[in-house]
């Protein structure tokens, strides 16, 4: 385990290239998770966490270390590459990966498994409808298991409003997938 | 219901849900509170077991970081090359700097020689 400091990092990364490579593999994990929900497909998400670390790379010569983590940085360069793959893709249909195994098991599994995993999948479809930061926040929470605290710090916010924010995105996903669920049985 | 309690404990439960049974002793709530919020936290439940970690493929992790290191090793030498002929250019500017004020001081020299040894032979008195 690498014990260099972010900032440390990031200050050699601009002359040495390994250093970037540190830093790569310190986040890849956490990005590529993000936008993996986000986007719901593995190979959306490859290609966006590549494009993610390109940018990076190329701006880390002027990084200005404010004391922000850099994860900061990564999230919302990811979080801007998703929102331009959104609306580029926004008038083609999208097959995620998730919904062709959902399909697959519709067709081959047991009843209450094939049940379990359609209202699984649908809540990560009611997830990918809501607004961007409230997809972060719930990625960060649920998939980094990041706290209030830390999460406030990665979305630039306090963490009463982490807190608030959380509290109103569980009250709309609670009424957006009901109405899903009523589409569905209906 | 008190609105800022069942926030308050909204916002512990994910918390609690993966620090183990000793954390969701210390949710502070009472039964009709707990009741109230049901809904929300069955759905908080719902999406922890929904919103796992996934995990890139390694020859992905694999070839990227290796492309991003030739990368980055690539940008580091070209800046390299950039700041070497930044610093070659204003070496040879300061160059021509000096030699075109040496030479302008030289031509101002010879000027006001030429000048004074003028003066000087018009006021030199003839015959």
């Amino acid at each position: 385990m690498h014990e260099e400091s972010d900032s440390a990092l990031i200050a050699r990364a601009k002359k040495d290239p390994d250093a970037f490579g540190i830093l790569y593999e310190r986040y890849v994990g956490r990005i590529y998770n993000y936008i993996y929900y986000r986007t719901g497909d593995h190979q959306d998400a490859e290609d966006l966490t590549a494009r993610t670390f390109h940018r990076a790379l190329r701006h880390i010569s002027r990084y200005v270390d404010r004391g922000a983590p850099f994860s900061a940085y990564l999230y919302r360069i990811a979080h801007n590459i998703v929102a331009n793959w959104h609306r580029d893709n926004s008038r083609r249909q999208i097959i995620s990966l998730d919904e062709l195994i959902v399909g697959t098991l519709r067709r081959e599994g047991p009843a209450s498994l094939t049940e379990e995993l359609e209202e699984q999948n649908m809540l990560l479809q009611v997830v990918r409808r809501l607004p961007p930061e409230r997809q972060q926040l719930l990625i960060l929470k649920f998939v980094e298991q990041m706290r209030n605290a830390e999460i406030a710090e990665v979305m630039g916010r306090t963490e009463g409003a982490i807190k608030s924010l959380y509290h109103r995105t569980l009250v709309a996903l609670r009424e957006e997938f009901s109405t899903a669920q009523d589409g569905r049985e209906g | 219901m008190n609105e800022e309690r069942r926030k308050r404990m909204l916002t512990t439960h994910p918390e609690q849900l993966t620090n183990g049974p000793e954390a969701v002793q210390r949710i502070d709530t009472n039964y009709e509170e707990r009741r109230r919020a049901a809904a929300l936290l069955q759905l908080a439940e719902r999406l922890q077991q929904s919103m796992q970690p996934v995990q890139p493929s390694a020859d992905f992790v694999r070839g990227l970081g290796r492309d991003l290191v030739d990368r980055a090793r690539r940008q580091v030498r070209l800046a390299n090359r950039l700041r070497r002929a930044a610093l070659i250019g204003a070496a040879a500017l300061g160059s021509l700097l000096s030699i075109a004020s040496v030479v302008g001081a030289v031509v101002f020299v010879v000027v006001r020689l030429r000048a004074r040894a003028q003066a000087r032979a018009v006021q030199a008195p003839t015959g």
